[in-house]
């Protein structure tokens, strides 16, 4: 029974006054957002933010997924869903692939100059996006890749490189290396290797990775907008037509229910994972 | 079954020489040990055979091919590591079989020979667990089925038993030298353990900074070691030590004098020569018991019960001298007493070169 007498003493109900607070500052906007989003467009001119809604409708839902208009069209933000889709999963599994492979060979190979190139990796990931978009834009104009989907896959591949190349590094650093020799008395090479025992190995890893690469890349908007080329408009770039596409009256009912549908992907992934999330991070960060 | 031989190796990382000009020689059927401190090389030279660390110049020749230039897995050597180094997420038999699967054997053969070890090492009723539900002694037999299974020309064993407690360290080593009488495979084992070497070897080498200091049978070894690190290395109670001068056919001790002619020298030693004599405790006996050699007076010091016999420490002048005395007796020792030292056993070393004169 000492657990509640310990539950109403004053640290504790300082603790819980935090937490309630806190969790009101964040779930406030939330709650805006999705009582408007249920209101009619009647409701939502009397402006009353915080009230629930008189008469509950989904059709600022339907709306928005399928016949909202982001500039001349109007087939809704479902457009853009799908073309994030279609970029999400070959840019996540590209950019993982490549930053497994780099950080295994880094880690456990160690070639010659294997801890400068890691450091020059390091080194550019701090460098501001925005610098490189330009010259990016100007090479892949020359050999054709602007403006098309293999073009932002590649981009994020890039760009993801160096996250992914550190957090692979610093799990496989914490592999012993006699396994290594074994493997290579055993008659694996390189690749053998990686798939065989490596890769089994790095499950954990390949979870924090998946989460970091999918909420990154879905709410990428600058890649997206410079690279994918009209055709290709992630969602984000296109819920950012629609809320600003005003002809006549803006519609905030539709824009928040474009803005909850966007931006779904990224919290389901953290509701799924979070608790692989937390122990993956801690996994990759005490070691290297 | 097939012989090593390394000839002329050497390595250093920067100016650390890691092995100098190391010569090695290992008959066909031949269990040799690596014996030497942490930091000797006896695990670099035993990475240079296995061909996972490359070396600076030198050759290696096993089963009578030059295999300098090879990849480990083209060597036909089989490895037990330290760390036992099983794939974790593999099972036993996956363990077990992957090397085999590497090498592209049929699937009948690979089954044959896993099924065998596994019996061997009585692993069979472990095949489908994974090492992390393994204990330590059950871990180790996997890391050897991995290495026996594939009917290797070399087995390396990289010490693989400093991982286990005692008891069980005791066990694996009766169940490996049982391993070597049937197989007969040829064996080049590290250790830094020397009662390890002792029980295992047909001949240790024993290393220090880079360098071999004597590649000897055990009996050998701990009856006549070459050098003076040799003798302070091998044996537990460790070898007595004395520094002195000889000095016509005596060597003489702060003021006590031994006769040399006892000891089994290579040739006469020069007047003047500065020495150090080294007796083993087994060699020191109580005079009063009828223990042959040169008495000694000494006082007792302490003494030390270890089970089956008791080590007692006594003074010789400024010098402690160890003697193994059995237990019952121990218990009666106190005062002055009357040392006989057996130095027909005894070694002597150039103080200078602390080599066996």
């Amino acid at each position: 029974m000492r657990k509640h007498a310990k539950a109403f003493s004053a640290a504790r109900l300082g603790i819980y006054g935090f937490l309630i607070i806190s969790a009101l500052f964040f779930l406030l906007p939330l709650y805006v957002m999705i009582v408007t989003s249920l209101k009619g467009m009647p409701e939502v001119r009397q402006g009353n933010l915080l009230s629930l809604p008189m008469a509950p409708t989904i059709a600022a839902w339907v709306k928005a997924w399928s016949s909202a208009c982001t500039g001349l069209s109007c087939n809704g933000i479902s457009v853009g869903f799908f073309n994030s889709v279609k970029i999400l999963l070959p840019s996540v599994t590209a950019s993982i692939a490549v930053g497994a492979v780099t950080g295994y060979a880094l880690s456990l190979w160690r070639p010659r100059g294997a801890a400068l190139l890691f450091g020059i990796l390091m080194a550019v990931a701090f460098v501001p996006y925005q610098v490189f978009l330009f010259p990016l834009v100007r090479m892949f104009s020359f050999v054709g890749l602007n403006s098309s989907l293999p073009g932002i896959i590649v981009v994020h591949t890039i760009f993801g490189l160096p996250t992914m190349t550190l957090i692979f590094r610093n799990y496989f650093a914490g592999i012993p290396l006699e396994l290594m020799k074994a493997a290579r008395v055993d008659g694996a090479g390189f690749w053998r290797i990686f798939g065989t025992i490596m890769l089994p190995m790095a499950v954990p890893i390949i979870v924090v990775a998946i989460i970091l690469q999918v909420t990154g890349i879905w709410n990428d908007f600058i890649f997206g907008l410079v690279f994918a080329g009209r055709e290709n408009f992630p969602m984000t770039v296109q819920l950012n037509n629609v809320v600003n596409s005003t002809q006549g009256e803006r519609e905030y009912n539709v824009d928040m229910a474009a803005t909850i549908l966007t931006a779904l992907v990224p919290l389901a992934v953290y509701f799924i994972s979070g608790r692989w999330f937390v122990r993956g991070i801690a996994a990759g960060a005490v070691k290297g | 079954m097939s012989g090593v031989t390394v000839s002329a190796i050497a390595k250093a990382y920067g100016s650390l020489k890691v092995l100098q000009d190391i010569d090695l020689e290992v008959q066909p059927g031949e269990f040799t040990v690596l014996l030497g401190p942490s930091g000797c090389g006896k695990s670099t030279l035993l990475s240079a055979i296995a061909g996972l660390d490359e070396i600076d110049s030198g050759t290696v020749t096993i089963a009578g091919e030059d295999v300098t230039d090879r990849e480990p897995s083209q060597r036909g050597i089989a490895m037990v590591f330290q760390s036992y180094a099983l794939y974790p997420t593999m099972t036993v038999r996956g363990n077990l079989s992957f090397g085999l699967k590497v090498k592209r054997l049929p699937k009948a053969e690979i089954e044959r020979r896993v099924g065998k070890t596994a019996d061997m090492l009585q692993l069979t009723p472990l095949l489908d667990r994974k090492p992390g539900q393994l204990s330590g002694g059950q871990r180790q037999r996997v890391a050897i089925g991995r290495a026996l299974v594939q009917d290797a020309k070399l087995f390396l064993f990289d010490e693989p038993l400093s991982n286990l407690d005692a008891k069980l360290r005791t066990e694996m080593r009766v169940e490996i030298k049982k391993l070597h009488k049937d197989l007969g495979m040829t064996i080049v084992y590290v250790t830094h353990d020397q009662i390890e070497a002792m029980t295992l070897a047909t001949r240790i080498a024993v290393m220090k900074g880079g360098q071999i200091e004597q590649y000897a049978a055990p009996d050998e070894l701990y009856e006549r070691p070459a050098t003076l690190f040799v003798a302070g290395f091998v044996g537990a109670p460790a070898m007595n030590f004395f520094p002195g001068t000889v000095h016509g056919g005596h060597v003489v001790i702060d003021g006590l004098s031994l006769p040399l002619d006892p000891l089994p020298l290579a040739g006469a030693v020069a007047d003047g020569t500065k020495v150090i004599l080294g007796v083993r405790p087994e060699h020191v006996g109580l005079a009063d018991d009828g223990a042959q050699g040169t008495i000694v007076d000494a006082s007792t010091d302490f003494l030390e019960p270890m089970g089956a016999d008791t080590l007692g420490w006594f003074l010789l002048g400024r010098h402690r001298i160890s003697c193994r005395l059995a237990p019952q007796r121990a218990r009666s020792v106190s005062g002055l007493v009357r040392l006989a030292l057996d130095l027909r056993h005894a070694s002597l070393f150039d103080a200078n070169s602390e080599r066996r004169l």
